[in-house]
């Protein structure tokens, strides 16, 4: 298994270098002129080609992309063009908002929807499973920014339980503001994810082992969760992994709606006001932490099933 | 079925344990909270997110905003009086300029004091001086700062730009003098001119210009955008940056009085009320972060935030027959209708080798676009149509004046098609750039419909922010629309929009040169405002018209709203420091918003 983790580690070197590439040609050979986006509106091209030298854009590429892995490598991307702060310090903060609200809501979302999927896979057929099933589809077909619309209107401002928009920076002081985008992002995750998991233990539920179990005279619930839950855990790390860089890039919706200051927030301003180092270094850190919790989904296949031979 | 009942029981139960933990620690109150008839501070929106607040940086105007309420200017613009009229600030009063206009001697306050900070010996902020003017300004054109602010000092002090020069070689700092800034004493300032800068006084009532301390900056470093030290009327209390800014009244302000007078109907509004009082009225301020027009809008309406535009989803519910709505009157909401110093246009690149030559097929284009239903359709009929790039209240603007390119004609459209040596309904395909939002979206599938009529195809590609304004300072896009808002109320300001010298990367996207228009900006920036200046603008308008690089859109019109406990509200967009001279009735405030 360690053998294995620290090869898996070692693959990741020339992806990161495949990785460090492709952003560094994105941004500074295809995306336009960073100098004259950051001088604004009344720029001369005189001022431009100062601003370039002065942030070596006149050097040879090679140079340049070095300094690039050199920020990579140390974490120091330096500072926002926009708001001029340092660009880890930016993310570092950004995560912890980000994170307040996706942790919950996604560990909720799982307990839930796990649950409820095992339950009705028991009950396959039947008019709660059907109409589970067809609630699940209805919500669906709605796009996330109506879920958004309608709780924030409904709770936030027709029956005021929750504040319309705000933060605490404090750890207790936050979830009085998060309690609102929490629910709807249960709400908008629970349909797709409660289908797939059914599906996932209908299938286990009809192995060989399972009839084998019952003929045995196995208790029901002992059959559910310690053998089908366990065997129905590889497609189900696999969703949760997939979804978990985008646990700390945040949900740029629920955070600019409820003004949570997050990561997707973060992006996205940056995004729109031509702030290249800032997008620059939020596409590199993404992409090693996709790399880091693929990693971690093939290391948990292992441990959940040992039928997967880790070589 | 028993183990059926059994899942179902853990499933609940777990469910049960599930919701208590989810909602552990939040406040949820089903009962309305007692509003405090106490609390005079006043709760506003920025629709943006802040930057920073270091004047240097103050590009945006939302940033603007938080600034101007802790920093402060030479001049500022009067909170009543309109068309804008200039009136000092922290200068003791308005400045001396020689008779070549080359020359202009301010003298400062006296009382202007500096925050009280760290910074500073003892935490107790020092007097301003003329020598902390020059740093502040040396701060803008300093290459290392990279403010797109210097423009407004660019080829216009005497040594200042050689000094920016000096300083990217490392052969000046801070202590190296600058010819045309002078300090005479502590509080005489002398600003020498290259040649006569008539709108000198206009950026010196511009955030870029205001005064900070050097001991503040040099104690902060980097991180000064974090901690703003002015001598404004108030100061930072504290920002959860992209959330909430909250200020404080700055006990050392230097102190200044509500205006006596106003402009004709100020008084019948009740505007000159405080008339002489001590400002600022507000013990703190509150600007919530929020770029989203739903929770702005409920924000509003909950009596959260105290004034608010409109958005236009919610336009027809806020108003009817050009006042607020029954439903608004009864909750106290006023509205306050103001001509924006702006102009919308569509611009064709004058470089490009398909329209640079067209001037017939610029000017069909221009008969062919229904102003009338786009002002109905895209602004609630908040606009009105542009007939130059001089919009209303700015020297030159004429309400009389019509560009004759500018009715709403298809048949005339049709005629200078054929006069391009198009045949009906053979028009050429033309390139629209626009941004991905959905109402510019909207607007390019509006403009490519007026098209149609006459026989143009319009290909649309929508790009981010970014990459459109790369487009257009690559000089790669064909046709794009995009808007304009005055820095200051100068034609001026408008006008080098389309000055041979600014072409891109430049203001200048159209690339646009015309000699004979160029000798008249020249011309005129030579000349102080008067009647000369007015007509040589009339005449640079006129040229426009004729060569029709742009084909002028509309004026905006600023609604906004305010609760019946916010008094003494006026806006006008170039003015970002209204804050002071805002009063809340809190006993007007708890009452009202009870009925909300």
């Amino acid at each position: 298994m360690l053998k294995y983790a620290l090869r898996r580690i070692l693959y990741m070197i020339p992806i990161l270098f495949g990785v460090t590439v492709i952003t560094f040609l994105l941004f500074n050979v295809a995306g336009g002129d960073p100098a004259a986006a950051a001088l604004g509106n009344h720029a001369s091209a005189e001022r431009i080609e100062q601003l370039r030298r002065e942030m070596g854009l006149d050097q040879p590429l090679i140079y340049q992309y070095f300094d690039f892995v050199k920020q990579v490598v140390t974490f120091d991307f330096g500072r926002s063009w926009s708001t001029k702060q340092t660009i880890s310090s930016m993310i570092l903060s950004g995560v912890g908002a980000s994170l307040s609200l996706s942790v919950p809501s996604f560990l909720i979302t799982l307990l839930i929807t796990i649950s409820l999927s095992l339950l009705l896979s028991q009950m396959r057929g039947s008019p709660l499973d059907k109409s589970v099933i067809v609630v699940c589809l209805a919500a669906l077909s709605i796009s996330s920014l109506v879920y958004i619309l309608f709780f924030q209107y409904m709770f936030g401002y027709k029956i005021p339980w929750f504040p319309i928009n705000g933060w605490d920076p404090s750890w207790i002081g936050r979830w009085e503001y998060l309690a609102l985008p929490i629910f709807i992002f249960v709400v908008i995750q629970v349909g797709s994810n409660m289908l797939f998991y059914r599906t996932i233990f209908l299938d286990e539920i009809h192995q060989d082992y399972v009839r084998t179990a019952k003929s045995k005279g196995l208790n029901n619930n002992v059959i559910l969760f310690k053998h089908v839950l366990r065997n129905a855990m590889v497609p189900i790390i696999t969703l949760v992994v997939i979804q978990m860089p985008f646990l700390i890039l945040g949900s740029l919706l629920l955070e600019s709606f409820f003004g949570i200051p997050g990561i997707g927030g973060l992006v996205v301003r940056a995004i729109n006001s031509s702030d290249f180092p800032v997008v620059k270094a939020m596409t590199v850190v993404s992409s090693i932490l996709y790399m880091i919790f693929q990693l971690a989904s093939d290391l948990l296949y292992a441990v959940v099933d040992p039928k997967i031979q880790l070589k | 079925m028993k183990s059926h009942l059994s899942i179902a029981g853990r499933f609940f139960r777990l469910l049960g344990l599930i919701s208590l933990v989810a909602f552990f620690g939040t406040t949820i109150s089903c009962t309305k909270k007692k509003v405090d008839d106490t609390d005079d501070t006043i709760y506003e929106v920025i629709e943006q997110n802040v930057k920073g607040m270091d004047p240097v940086y103050s590009s945006d105007v939302y940033t603007s905003r938080a600034i101007s309420q802790i920093y402060e200017t030479l001049l500022e613009y009067h909170h009543l009086k309109r068309p804008l009229v200039l009136q000092p600030l922290t200068a003791a009063s308005m400045p001396t300029a020689s008779k070549d206009g080359l020359t202009h001697t301010f003298k400062i306050k006296p009382g202007v004091k500096f925050q009280d900070d760290p910074a500073f010996p003892g935490g107790k902020g020092r007097e301003v001086t003329a020598q902390d003017f020059i740093y502040s300004w040396k701060r803008l054109a300093d290459p290392a700062n990279r403010s797109d602010g210097f423009w407004i000092f660019d080829g216009r002090i005497k040594g200042l730009n050689e000094w920016r020069a000096a300083m990217e070689k490392g052969k000046a700092d801070y202590d190296t003098p600058v010819e045309g800034l002078v300090a005479k004493d502590d509080k005489t300032l002398v600003i020498k001119l290259i040649k006569p800068y008539y709108q000198l006084y206009y950026v010196l009532a511009h955030n870029y210009s205001s005064v900070v301390a050097r001991e503040a900056v040099e104690k902060y470093g980097k991180e000064y955008l974090n901690h703003p030290v002015g001598t404004g009327p108030y100061q930072l209390e504290s920002w959860v940056r992209g959330s909430k800014i909250t200020l404080k009244a700055n006990p050392t302000w230097h102190g200044q009085t509500y205006p006596t007078e106003g402009e004709p109907g100020d008084e019948e509004r009740g505007l000159l009320k405080d008339a002489g009082k001590a400002l600022p009225f507000a013990k703190k301020i509150v600007f919530h972060e929020i770029t989203e027009d739903q929770p702005r809008w409920l924000k509003f309406m909950k009596g959260e935030v105290d004034l608010s535009t409109i958005p236009k989803d919610n336009f027809d519910s806020a108003i009817s027959g050009g006042a607020v709505s029954e439903e608004m009157k009864k909750k106290g909401i006023a509205l306050l209708v103001i001509k924006e110093p702006d102009v919308t246009y569509t611009a064709f690149n004058m470089m490009d080798s398909y329209v640079k030559d067209k001037v017939y097929l610029r000017k069909a284009m221009s008969h062919a676009i229904d102003t009338e239903t786009m002002i109905k359709k895209f602004y609630n009929g908040r606009a009105i149509s542009a007939h130059s790039p001089i919009p209303p209240d700015v020297d030159a603007y004429d309400p009389n004046f019509k560009n004759p390119y500018k009715t709403y004609d298809v048949s005339k459209a049709k005629e200078f098609m054929k006069k391009a040596g198009y045949k009906e309904g053979e028009g050429p395909t033309i390139e629209y750039s626009t941004v991905s939002s959905s109402t510019s979206r909207q607007m390019a599938e509006f403009f490519q419909q007026n098209m149609a009529a006459i026989g143009i195809k319009v290909k649309i590609q929508s790009t981010d922010w970014p990459q459109f304004m790369n487009k257009i300072r690559e000089k790669k896009a064909q046709v794009w629309g995009v808007a304009w808002l005055a820095d200051y109320p100068d034609a001026e300001n408008f006008l080098q929009l389309l000055y041979g010298k600014n072409i891109s990367p430049g203001p200048n996207g159209a690339n646009y040169t015309n000699a004979r228009y160029d000798k008249l900006y020249e011309k005129a920036s030579l000349l102080p405002p008067g009647p000369e200046r007015t007509k040589i603008y009339r005449e640079m308008r006129d040229i426009l018209v004729e060569d029709s690089p742009w084909i002028p859109g509309v004026h905006r019109l600023g609604y906004y709203l305010h609760h019946g406990w916010l008094q003494n509200f006026k806006r006008h967009s170039i003015i970002s420091n209204y804050h002071k001279y805002l009063r809340v009735n809190p006993k007007k405030r708890a009452e009202l918003k009870a009925k909300l």
